[in-house]
């Protein structure tokens, strides 16, 4: 059985006088054990369907059970079995780490003794057992993360809600709460259902992916599955200069048998006030190609500024599925 | 519920490890109710005894008016009836000059009175044969004296009343051959008698005090403070909470208590009950140093208690409803500071509404500390007991009530 199941989901707010859509229609259910993460861009609808899966928001309608709990009906008991690690800071900042974990593990029915054993196992688990009489106004904003992971954890929930937790952390400190988040699956058995709009995350920790756009979700499966949908396309990024790419150059690449799409984006040059160009082209044997497709693109006069060559991966699925870039 | 109490406790937490809410609950609470028990001291009873002069042309000039005086001295001690209670150092302003019906009327209209009651000829004639008798007041137009001037009057009129009743009801039962006349007399007698060993209960004179003087400085000034500034700073405490709210929802704690198993009603309880208690401590602080100082509560500490905890109640429930409402933290202090600017000295916490003209007085009791100031001043100034303030302590749990439906219906928790 599912430790989370979610069927339908719907939630429409109404803005303006407008009726708009956050989620529309959502289904995906998250196994024991097992690491789920939900991809989209910003204002997808993650971190909606992550409040009505948690009870803090009410769905319009659908419904959604942990442990065979509802969320609408038994909140208690489905509360009991998830634990929340929300995107924000839900820490008090005047309180010491240990404070706080303390305060949250009573609000799950902990005390005495037992509580104290299991903040000692958590902040072991966090590494912050020599600041685990600091203030949290002192801590790094990494230190604060692993605080707001372990408040969600205190209470060993068989599943374990994740929103963008690497959200303004440095390279280390993501480096480190994605570990956890794998201890959590290979040493705790727990369940984690993750949401992220970074491709690469999902691709490293997901045993399985949903990927949301405008509130619904467009594909579910695993990483392997989900790439299988886009076949052995490799995908060129050709960056040039200026923001006009002849059309000539356009068709030229189109025509070409082993090319299947390609798309202009115009973007900001890293590093520089000027505008750039990028081509993105899908093609099967992206390094075969590539010497060719350069060809074409200075024979019609466009310098070239860098070249990338990316295998298929969660971004091209998502290219591929919706026409856009995931981080758009 | 043990939720609740764990959320209470960590809001009590939190609050107490402000330095500034200590400094408000402890220091300025306390130094403000000094500061104002000793203006509003003065303001009341001039630096020393209460003086309310009232000038009394007794026409009548019979031992019974004589003693219609003397029901009035006792029902309130303040007043000081001229020219009859006139000293050496001349008490009533008459500089020698006799009192008679023109003079009286240009001292009240220039208010070195403040009421005038004439006793006319044949008043005493007329009770003794069964006839009805009449006092004339005329007040002044100063609003807050004469108030008690008329309760004194209203109480010596009673009590002569009492007696004369008693004695013609004995006229009316006495079997025929009887002396009556005899008989009533006696009856007006006993009846005297027993009203003096069982005063009226309309009784303006301070239970607290020597029967021979008026409201003490301290019961005038720090009466009126202490339970001011107590329900002022009781609003400074709780009004906070508006903030706190938005900026839990803004840090997100407040979301994350909702996703754990603590149900709304225990969360919002918790916050209710910890605004609550710190709202009780504060009364606490206030109302122990006016015990200290020398201030009497009254009789009833029951009553006490109902009014002080249904004014906390009632605001902690306004502001759970406003806090529904605001939008930013900046934007729910502002409000706070302003709601408790407004509402304090238009209830009356910076000085009595009994000085302030009707219209305003009336306006005020648009604040809820009016309401709460109204008990309090039933059981400080007229040792009043849990039935005299049960219509404040209704209107302010009433109010309580209409606030936690709106808050409930309008707050968000995400």
């Amino acid at each position: 059985m599912p430790v989370l199941q979610a069927d339908s989901l719907v939630k429409v707010y109404a803005r303006n006088g407008e009726q708009l859509r956050a989620v529309d229609g959502i289904s995906f259910h998250v196994d024991e054990g097992e690491i789920f993460s939900l991809l989209g861009p910003n204002g997808a609808g993650k971190s909606t369907t992550i409040g009505m899966i948690s009870g803090l928001i009410a769905p319009t309608e659908g419904t959604a059970t942990i442990g065979g709990h509802s969320i609408t009906a038994e909140p208690v008991h489905a509360k009991e079995l998830m634990g929340v690690v929300p995107q924000e800071i839900a820490l008090y900042p005047n309180l010491t780490a240990r404070q706080n974990l303390a305060f949250f593990g009573r609000m799950y029915g902990m005390g005495g003794a037992g509580l104290d054993k299991r903040i000692d196992e958590v902040l072991e688990f966090i590494d912050l057992v020599d600041r685990q009489n600091d203030r949290i106004d002192t801590f790094s904003g990494g230190m604060k993360r692993r605080v707001n992971i372990g408040v969600g954890l205190l209470h060993k929930p068989k599943l374990v809600y994740m929103d963008e937790p690497t959200v303004g952390v440095d390279p280390q400190s993501r480096r480190r709460i994605l570990d956890t988040v794998l201890r959590l699956r290979d040493e705790y058995k727990m369940a984690v259902l993750y949401t992220t709009h970074l491709m690469e995350e999902s691709q490293e920790i997901s045993d399985r992916v949903g990927i949301i756009d405008n509130g619904r979700l467009i594909a579910v499966g695993t990483v392997e599955a989900l790439i299988q949908q886009v076949g052995e396309e490799d995908r060129l990024v050709i960056q040039v200069d200026g923001d006009e790419v002849p059309s000539s150059l356009v068709e030229m690449i189109k025509q070409r048998e082993d090319v299947s799409d390609l798309r202009i984006e115009h973007r900001e040059v890293e590093g520089s006030l000027t505008k750039g160009t990028q081509l993105i082209v899908l093609v099967r044997g992206g390094r075969r190609a590539l010497p060719a497709l350069l060809q074409l693109v200075d024979d019609a006069g466009v310098t070239v500024s860098s070249v990338e060559v990316r295998e298929p991966d969660l971004e091209a699925v998502f290219l591929h599925l919706t026409g856009k870039a995931l981080r758009d | 519920m043990k939720r609740t109490l764990t959320i209470a406790a960590h809001e009590l937490r939190l609050i107490f490890m402000d330095r500034g809410t200590l400094i408000n609950l402890f220091l300025i609470s306390v130094v403000m109710t000094i500061v104002v028990g000793f203006a509003t001291g003065a303001l009341s009873t001039g630096g020393g005894s209460p003086v309310v002069r009232v000038d009394v042309l007794d026409q009548d000039e019979s031992a019974l008016s004589a003693q219609f005086l003397d029901y009035l001295r006792e029902a309130n001690a303040s007043l000081v009836l001229c020219p009859m209670d006139n000293d050496a150092g001349d008490i009533c302003n008459l500089d020698d000059e006799p009192l008679d019906t023109q003079q009286a009327r240009r001292r009240l209209e220039n208010q070195t009175t403040l009421g005038l009651l004439i006793i006319p000829e044949g008043f005493s004639e007329d009770l003794f044969n069964g006839e009805d008798a009449s006092v004339i007041f005329r007040a002044s137009a100063d609003a807050s004296a004469p108030t008690f001037i008329q309760q004194a009057v209203e109480t010596a009129v009673q009590r002569i009343n009492g007696a004369f009743i008693a004695a013609r009801t004995s006229d009316d039962i006495a079997p025929s051959g009887v002396g009556t006349d005899a008989l009533s007399a006696a009856v007006y007698e006993r009846a005297q008698e027993t009203w003096s060993q069982e005063p009226v209960q309309i009784n303006l004179v301070q239970t607290n005090t020597d029967e021979d003087e008026g409201p003490s400085f301290t019961q005038a000034g720090f009466g009126q403070s202490v339970p001011g500034m107590g329900s002022m700073y009781v609003m400074f405490v709780i009004f906070p909470v508006i903030g706190t709210l938005i900026r839990e929802r803004e840090n997100w704690t407040l979301q994350r208590l909702v996703v754990s198993p603590a149900s709304k009603a225990e969360i919002m309880g918790g916050k209710v009950l910890a605004r609550f208690v710190l709202g009780m401590i504060q009364y606490t602080v206030v109302f122990v140093v006016g015990l200290i100082i020398g201030v009497n509560y009254g009789s009833s500490p029951l009553a006490l208690a109902l009014v002080m905890a249904s004014f906390v109640l009632c605001i902690t429930a306004l502001a759970l409803a406003l806090a529904t409402f605001m939008k930013t933290e900046a934007q729910a202090d502002g409000v706070a500071l302003l709601l408790t600017l407004t509402l304090a000295p238009l209830g009356g916490a910076w000085w009595p509404l009994e000085i302030v003209p009707e219209f305003m007085r009336q306006v005020g009791h648009i604040s809820p500390l009016a309401w709460a100031m109204d008990g309090y001043t039933d059981l400080i100034f007229f040792n009043g007991g849990v039935m005299d303030v049960l219509p404040e302590v209704a209107v302010l749990m009433g109010a309580a009530l209409v606030f936690f439906v709106i808050g409930a219906i309008r707050f968000r928790y995400d």
